[in-house]
């Protein structure tokens, strides 16, 4: 038989359960969400074409990139949840691990499979988007270049040179980049709860809790050192929340990208290798849990 | 001197119950062994310890005492269930999945690849009769259809030994009449089975040998043979036997020391009279 000998790490394995998730996960339309994103675009387009260029492009970027922001995170809290669970639920779990598959494996598969859906649901968002300021930038080039017939070439050109370094700039590509990692932080760490936790419920509401105190916790450290001081005490016990809720306003650079500004080239490898520590840290403690779990 | 396919010494398992000292004993000093080529049933009522003890020889549960090993090979390594197939009890699987895809899942985690697993997934969905249904999500199946692909899941990587969690619940006496054949070939081929059953009639047919579980205890072991027979009686089964001649034994046996404990014309199960009357009808 074409059997490969028994090994302790088969990316063949992981293959498997990652295309299992991604084709579950796929095979319950979680997809139609993106089509919401589309909607939103739509009519946020038609809402900001009464305000001017700048303003425009502006409010584009901050609701697409908001809302691909919040989208994705919902989907790697929403799809990880019950992953686990319904495989435990309904006695899968024990056909895959009565195999010579380790957890390890097992997990890893679970989590690539949403990561991979995450991917791909951040790429079809994002070419919505870009797509729509295409469209928006030639109407307004075109309508710039009718209004401004007559005027010195140089300054037509000039106009229409500022008109297209509003719409689209590179740093939207590593924004985008920032967004996926900070979903792929939540999905492993939706995994590691739900681990231990009893439904898909708490794992769920555990999740939306962290989500806030993440993106509130940076706010509330400032504030904390600002009135109790930077004692020893203080920052220890800060950086303590700091490891068990990730901070998760660190990944949110929207506010640079809006306004054009570069994204350093450090700061966002800093970010990026965070988010991957984050993700890598969270999946494994999800082994620790889950390793000898009784199932 | 060649291993057991399992072995099973001094278990002990207790499930922790929240908040109590003592916990629930689900096993208790289970010593047991299963041959290589042997057909082993594990009975007992609800809650006797079955499931946990396939579960403990499989490596989904830790023993709070004692070892199981397949093959040799301790439970608890991964390696032990590489020539391991498993059927749970009632398995959903991946409703999303049609038969074939399900089939190749489960062949890919076994390590399976290219034309092998085609090859294998083939003949798997022929033996368990699920090849007009091949293309169909599992969502669709019934019960004993999902129980035929739970069948050929456990045997996609030609495995050694084939453990079945009751194998034949909530499934029509036609469904039950199949998965028993499939266990008898599997025996012919030399696969080593242990089933868990409520279902004595069935376990009495196919078992080689059997082990009764009460409340965790093993209380009763040894072959089918041994355990059914009643050492000082004796059966005699007479086809076309006139009245004269049942006389004439019944006055003999009379003038002896030996006493007629019954005497009755043997009957046809209900399951022989359900199977003869639906056969005749086509399959779906």
């Amino acid at each position: 038989m074409d059997a490969a000998a028994h090994r302790i790490f088969s990316a063949g394995r992981i293959a498997a359960i990652t295309g299992n998730t991604f084709t579950a996960l796929v095979r319950l339309k979680v997809f139609y969400f993106v089509l919401l994103f589309a909607l939103l675009l739509i009519a946020s387009s038609v809402v900001v074409g009464q305000l001017g260029i700048q303003e425009e492009f502006q409010i584009l970027k901050d609701v697409s990139l908001g809302a691909m922001s919040v989208f994705t995170s919902l989907l790697a809290i929403v799809a990880t949840a019950q992953l686990l669970p319904r495989d435990i639920e309904e006695r899968t779990i024990y056909t895959i691990l009565a195999k010579p598959v380790p957890r390890y494996e097992y997990l890893i598969g679970k989590l690539a499979g949403v990561l991979l859906l995450l991917a791909l649901s951040l790429l079809a968002m994002s070419v919505c988007f870009f797509v729509l300021l295409f469209v928006r930038e030639e109407i307004l080039a075109s309508d710039t270049a009718r209004q401004m017939a007559g005027l010195p070439p140089a300054q037509i050109e000039e106009a229409l040179r500022s008109l297209r370094a509003s719409a689209f700039n590179s740093n939207l590509v590593p924004g985008i980049v920032l967004i996926f990692l900070k979903a792929s932080l939540l999905a492993s760490l939706t995994l590691f709860i739900s681990t231990f936790a009893t439904s898909n419920l708490f794992t769920i509401v555990v999740m939306v809790f962290i989500y806030f105190i993440g993106h509130l916790q940076a706010t509330a450290r400032a504030f904390w050192l600002q009135t109790h001081g930077g004692s020893w005490f203080a920052r220890a016990l800060l950086g303590l929340v700091a490891l068990v809720f990730p901070d998760l306003q660190l990944f949110n650079l929207v506010d640079d990208i809006v306004a054009g500004t570069a994204i350093p080239l450090g700061l966002f490898t800093r970010t990026a290798v965070l988010g991957c520590v984050y993700t890598s840290v969270y999946l494994f403690f999800a082994w620790i849990a889950f390793h000898g779990k009784e199932l | 001197m060649t291993e057991p396919a399992v072995a099973v010494r001094s278990l002990t398992k207790v499930f922790p119950i929240p908040f109590r000292r003592t916990g629930l004993v689900a096993v208790r000093e289970l010593d047991l062994e299963v041959a290589e080529g042997q057909v082993y049933g594990l009975l007992g009522p609800n809650g006797s310890g079955k499931s946990t003890t396939l579960k403990v020889i499989l490596g989904l549960v830790a023993p709070t005492s004692g070892q199981t090993k397949i093959f040799g090979r301790d439970s608890r390594e991964v390696r032990s269930r590489e020539g391991v197939g498993f059927l749970p009890e009632s398995p959903y699987f991946y409703r999303h999945l049609t038969g074939k895809e399900t089939l190749h899942f489960y062949g890919k985690l076994s390590g399976l690849r290219g034309e092998g697993l085609n090859r294998q997934v083939e003949n798997l969905l022929d033996l368990v009769g699920l090849q007009s249904a091949r293309d169909r999500r599992l969502g669709g199946y019934s019960k004993g259809m999902l129980q035929r692909i739970g069948l050929a899941q456990a045997l996609i990587r030609e495995p050694k030994l084939v453990v079945l969690d009751e194998p034949t619940a909530g499934v029509d006496p036609e469904g039950s009449h199949e998965i028993r054949n499939l266990i008898l070939d599997l025996k012919r081929r030399g696969i080593t089975v242990l089933l868990s059953s409520h279902l004595l009639a069935q376990v009495q047919q196919i078992c080689d040998r059997v082990g009764i579980l009460a409340r965790g205890v093993l209380v009763r072991e040894g072959r089918v043979d041994d355990l059914l027979t009643i050492e000082n009686q004796t059966e005699l089964i007479l086809e076309n036997a006139s009245p004269e001649i049942v006389a004439e034994i019944s006055a003999l046996l009379a003038r002896s020391s030996t006493r007629l404990v019954e005497q009755r014309q043997p009957q046809n199960t209900l399951e022989g009279v359900f199977l003869e009357a639906t056969r005749s009808q086509p399959r779906k």
